[in-house]
């Protein structure tokens, strides 16, 4: 198997399916970390050429190879608190921003996409209940998803290393955390508040009953994904929002210069983007 | 009040039913009053390239921006050449949100693009002509350079020749040298065009 490698013509081949039914556009500067995985996933499942491997990932009627390269495909890392203004932008500036055009007590809802390991669900949790007072006033549902199975099930565990919840203070800690061996489990109470699915951003059928969310958090993401990928997944947000909702990017992405349907909304803890409201 | 788990959304269509796709319904709502039905229109012809006629047909009529922007993702979903040429039609219009928009799109189908690219450069209009400029910014071709020549040896128009001259500037080799300085002798009385092409030859020389 060690000889076995994977072809120029392989990996266009392999980039151009990944890309059409995820939407993540793997460029030559990826190469070696691609042909890592595929020949990883070769060995794994027996496969002596690519060509085998590559009509068993077509084809396989239960799409688990799929699936398993899927997660194996995407990056992952991440930890709490990552660019925390965002959280503060969340208590501070969009929540109080949007409690005033609510027309009724629904639940305030919030997509986080994608959730990778939970820490970013979990934050916003937990910054809503350490940071924000309306919290006493209004229910709030938070749904992550991922197109990572395995990551999924790890999210629901909640267990972090030392690493993960290094921006986490003593008292935080304390209050929401269980030592586990050398690990930290996140309590149940957040672990049953946090709602995880598997949702490909890419795909209409799978993001169809994503709506009425107040805020979207999709940090970090989009930028695996080329310019018309990301005009798609910017018209899946918008469907998703109730106007007036918020989408809260990664500090190197911009709405602006992925589509002109949101409006730009400049808090003091940084910038995201609004559903155009036509009641207000 | 407090944090409450969320239902998960029913993604899978067997459990989530609409009104099964009809290709026929979809095109004629594209020209539904309500916006949000021509929107919804869009987004299930977004997946059927027999759809391209009708959606730009959509898009040179469609005045809501929220709707436009649908057609144009749509379209560049599609990305075959005949939404190319649709967009490369856009480039007529008198409405500078769409020509805009086309250009943008075109921009992101570089590849199904460049064959359009000589006819839009010949093309009687001269403001086409300027905007299929502004769209070779961004195709990385090496024909983007021989056009360009193609452009400073036989336009007539001065403000087409300094919008590539602008651009042999920043793209232009030693080819270029010779059919600007024969540009600069056809425009002599132009200003502007010598300005221009000054500073093109001066930044293609690298001094």
């Amino acid at each position: 198997m060690s000889a076995t490698i994977i072809t120029d013509e392989d990996f266009l081949k392999f980039k151009e399916f990944f890309y059409r039914k995820t939407g993540i556009s793997f460029e030559n500067s990826k190469r070696y970390f691609v042909d890592r995985r595929i020949l990883d996933r070769m060995e794994a499942t027996g496969s002596e050429t690519f060509r085998e491997y590559f009509m068993m990932l077509r084809f396989q009627a239960s799409g688990e190879e799929y699936q398993l390269l899927t997660n194996q495909m995407t990056v992952n890392e991440t930890y709490f608190n990552r660019e925390d203004h965002h959280f503060k932008c969340l208590t501070d500036s969009i929540l109080p921003a949007l409690v005033k055009i609510k027309k009724n007590k629904s639940p305030i809802r919030i997509w986080c996409m994608p959730s990778s390991s939970g820490e970013e669900p979990y934050s916003i949790a937990i910054s809503l209940l350490e940071n924000w007072p309306g919290i006493h006033e209004w229910d709030v549902e938070i749904i992550a998803s991922d197109i990572d199975t395995g990551i999924l099930e790890k999210a629901k565990a909640g267990v972090y290393s030392a690493r993960s919840i290094r921006n986490l203070s003593p008292e935080v800690l304390r209050k929401y955390f269980t030592k586990v061996d050398v690990d930290y489990q996140i309590c149940d109470e957040l672990r049953q508040a946090v709602e995880f699915t598997r949702v490909n951003l890419a795909e209409p059928l799978d993001t169809r009953g994503y709506k009425n969310f107040d805020v979207i958090f999709c940090r970090n993401l989009l930028i695996y994904f080329d310019d018309i990928s990301r005009l798609t997944a910017a018209e899946t947000f918008f469907d998703a929002l109730n106007p007036g909702g918020f989408i809260v990017l990664g500090h190197s992405e911009s709405m602006s210069r992925i589509s002109p349907i949101f409006s730009v909304c400049r808090f003091p803890e940084g910038i995201v983007y609004q559903k155009p409201n036509p009641n207000r | 009040m407090a944090l409450k788990r969320g239902i998960t959304p029913q993604s899978d269509p067997a459990s989530n039913p609409e009104s099964p796709f009809d290709f026929g319904t979809a095109v004629k709502q594209l020209s539904d009053q309500d916006p949000a039905l021509r929107r919804a229109s869009v987004h299930a012809l977004a997946k059927h390239p027999e759809a391209v006629g009708a959606l730009v047909d959509r898009l040179k009529k469609e005045e809501m921006g929220l709707v436009r922007q649908s057609i144009l993702t749509a379209l560049v979903g599609i990305g075959d050449a005949a939404a190319v040429s649709g967009f490369a039609e856009c480039l007529h219009s008198e409405d500078a949100n769409l020509r805009n928009g086309a250009i943008e799109a075109l921009k992101l189908l570089p590849d199904r693009t460049a064959p359009f690219i000589p006819a839009l450069l010949a093309d009687p209009n001269s403001d086409v002509r300027i905007l299929t400029i502004s769209i070779l910014e961004s195709l990385k071709y090496a024909e983007v350079e021989s056009w360009l020549i193609s452009i400073v040896e036989k336009d007539t128009h001065v403000n087409v020749c300094g919008a590539a001259l602008d651009l042999l500037a920043e793209v232009g080799s030693q080819h270029a040298l010779e059919p600007i300085q024969r540009l600069k002798q056809r425009f002599e009385h132009e200003p502007y065009v010598q300005f221009a092409a000054d500073l093109a030859l001066k930044r293609i020389r690298g001094n």
